[in-house]
């Protein structure tokens, strides 16, 4: 039988084995941390002009469908969905009117998109955690707290990551989330009141970020940034199946990852040389 | 038990449903893909050499998506011929890598079929969450195994039919010791994980755009086993073998690691990746 008796907030193993598995994840989180900044600084912007329009597919990442785009974010999460959501994401969304054409490397505003993603997932999680606070949420159950201060981190090491390339490009780094997909976001989480709530909504993001991820690895040029995106997919992949099985649906749903639901480039930050 | 057997086929079968679904998504892409051969010889709505050059990244992208999906949803010859052009550029390396690829997914395979044969994991007496996640797995190792052979062939190679050599002695060794679900979980973690570190690395190492896709659509997926199987092997170890259920239930009773386990770095590690020719044929 299950263990029903359990109290929400009680540790199922000792503080000590908490605190191993703890340090063991940061041991390997700052390895590969530091493979990372090897890999990023030896990144050079002069490959750009030519690897990084190699392979670019401009239609596909700019009108492909979005699992954020025009409200679309709940719908996606309901597995199905998200792969019959109508082509919602054109140039004339009101959203993006305005918006005016950047002459930034491809690879750059790749990796302009996918920052704003990361800061939008940790300012995502940073609200969860407020309304935990407050007890917006009722009782939160401590796996999913730790989730998500532990998820929150990651993407803040993701976005770093990104910049790092933004900026040994001689560009401003993305600070700011995601405005286009904030804007459902925020809609979205304005209507959360329970636990389930925040983790569909974190659901959604995940699978949009591993998507775009998907996509980004199709379409970058520079060996790098390849490599970046090839680092960060499976990640995102392990908060959706750990999402999955907190949610009670089947952790592991495809056998091939899916590009279905990926941001745009449309949807992305300008970028601005510094 | 815990589990609701007849809620966990659902869940499954929803799953499948929506693989299904992406499959279906190849039908666009067969459209798109004819529809550019017709824009390609457009003329007048852009300058000749942009329309060229988005004609061209255009097919080589639907190509591209075609191959993937096409492979994965065991298309036909005459479909994925279709993809065929000189543009597919590769190197002996890629087919060397695919074959490595290709001799982990058999490997994968052969274990958890092993798996399935202990009564702790595939009988009776096993959790039900855990003997419907290895069944499942296995089905989707197959499929990688036949999405790396396909694109072998595609690139004129031949299919690696054999395991990985390395990893085999690894697996040999560990037979013995399987004498527990927490032991099968160990293993598994650890082939998972090697074949995660592998499909990343040389995700970045593949010069054939299709075979690097097929691979990048895997690799997040074995990811996803590694993350289960760690949330499985805390639970089991902090005795709360019971609320490995889907859901678990209640949410409040699970211990805060299961919260994290699953995903111990923010950049997924390639220091235990496998040589790219340890399982190529010789």
């Amino acid at each position: 039988m299950r263990n029903s008796h359990k109290d929400a907030t009680q540790m199922q193993i000792s503080e000590a084995e908490l605190t191993s598995l703890t340090s063991d994840l940061n041991d390997a989180h700052y390895e590969t941390l530091s493979n990372m900044h090897a890999t990023r600084t030896s990144w050079n912007p002069s490959q750009t002009p030519e690897q990084i329009r190699e392979g670019f597919s401009r239609r596909n990442f700019l009108t492909r469908s979005s699992l954020f785009a025009a409200g679309g974010l709940l719908v996606a999460t309901t597995g199905a969905g998200a792969s019959t959501l109508p082509r919602l994401m054109r140039t004339d969304s009101p959203a993006l009117v305005g918006r005016k054409a950047t002459s930034a490397p491809l690879d750059v505003r790749v990796a302009a998109l996918a920052a704003s993603l990361e800061n939008l997932a940790v300012s995502t999680y940073g609200s969860a955690l407020s309304a935990a606070t407050t007890g917006k949420l009722g009782a939160v159950p401590s796996a999913l707290a730790n989730f998500v201060k532990t998820a929150m981190a990651q993407h803040k090491d993701h976005a770093a990551a990104w910049n790092a390339i933004i900026s040994s490009a001689g560009y401003d780094k993305i600070t700011a989330p995601n405005a286009v997909i904030g804007a459902s976001v925020a809609k979205a989480f304005s209507k959360v009141t329970d636990v389930p709530g925040v983790a569909l909504l974190a659901l959604s993001l995940e699978e949009a970020a591993s998507a775009t991820y998907l996509e980004a690895i199709d379409v970058l040029g520079v060996h790098q940034a390849i490599e970046t995106a090839a680092t960060i997919q499976p990640v995102e992949m392990q908060h959706v199946a750990i999402l999955n099985f907190v949610l009670g649906r089947y952790p592991v749903p495809q056998a091939f990852a899916s590009t279905l639901g990926a941001a745009t480039l449309a949807q992305g930050p300008s970028v601005k040389r510094r | 038990m815990a589990l609701d057997e007849h809620r966990l086929d659902e869940l499954i079968e929803e799953s499948r449903d929506t693989h299904a679904d992406a499959m279906r998504s190849t039908n666009e892409l067969i459209d798109e893909f004819v529809e550019s051969g017709l824009e390609s010889r457009a003329s007048g709505e852009m300058a000749e050499g942009e329309n060229r050059e988005f004609a061209e990244r255009r097919s080589e992208n639907l190509r591209r998506n075609l191959v993937g999906v096409g492979a994965a949803a065991g298309m036909g010859a005459a479909m994925l011929a279709l993809s065929e052009t000189a543009s597919f550029a590769s190197t002996s390396t890629d087919i060397q890598i695919l074959q490595t690829n290709q001799s982990i997914e058999n490997l994968a395979v052969a274990t958890y079929t092993l798996a399935l044969t202990l009564p702790f994991i595939g009988g009776s007496s096993a959790n039900g969450v855990v003997k419907a996640f290895v069944k499942e797995t296995l089905a989707q190792h197959k499929e990688h195994e036949a999405a790396f052979a396909a694109a072998t062939r595609r690139l004129r190679g031949v299919p690696q039919t054999k395991p990985d050599p390395v990893l085999l002695k690894v697996v040999k060794r560990a037979e013995p010791t399987l004498t527990s679900a927490a032991a099968v979980v160990a293993l598994a973690i650890e082939l998972e994980d090697g074949a995660t570190q592998t499909y990343v690395a040389t995700t970045g190492a593949l010069r054939n755009i299709n075979a690097r896709k097929l691979t990048a659509s895997i690799m997040g997926v074995e990811a996803q086993h590694v993350s289960i199987l760690r949330a499985v092997q805390a639970l089991l170890g902090a005795n709360d073998g019971a609320l490995i259920a889907l859901p678990p239930s209640p949410l409040t009773a699970l211990p805060a690691v299961a919260g994290s386990v699953g995903f111990p770095a923010a950049f997924y590690p390639i220091s235990g990746a496998r040589p790219k020719t340890e399982g190529a044929i010789r």
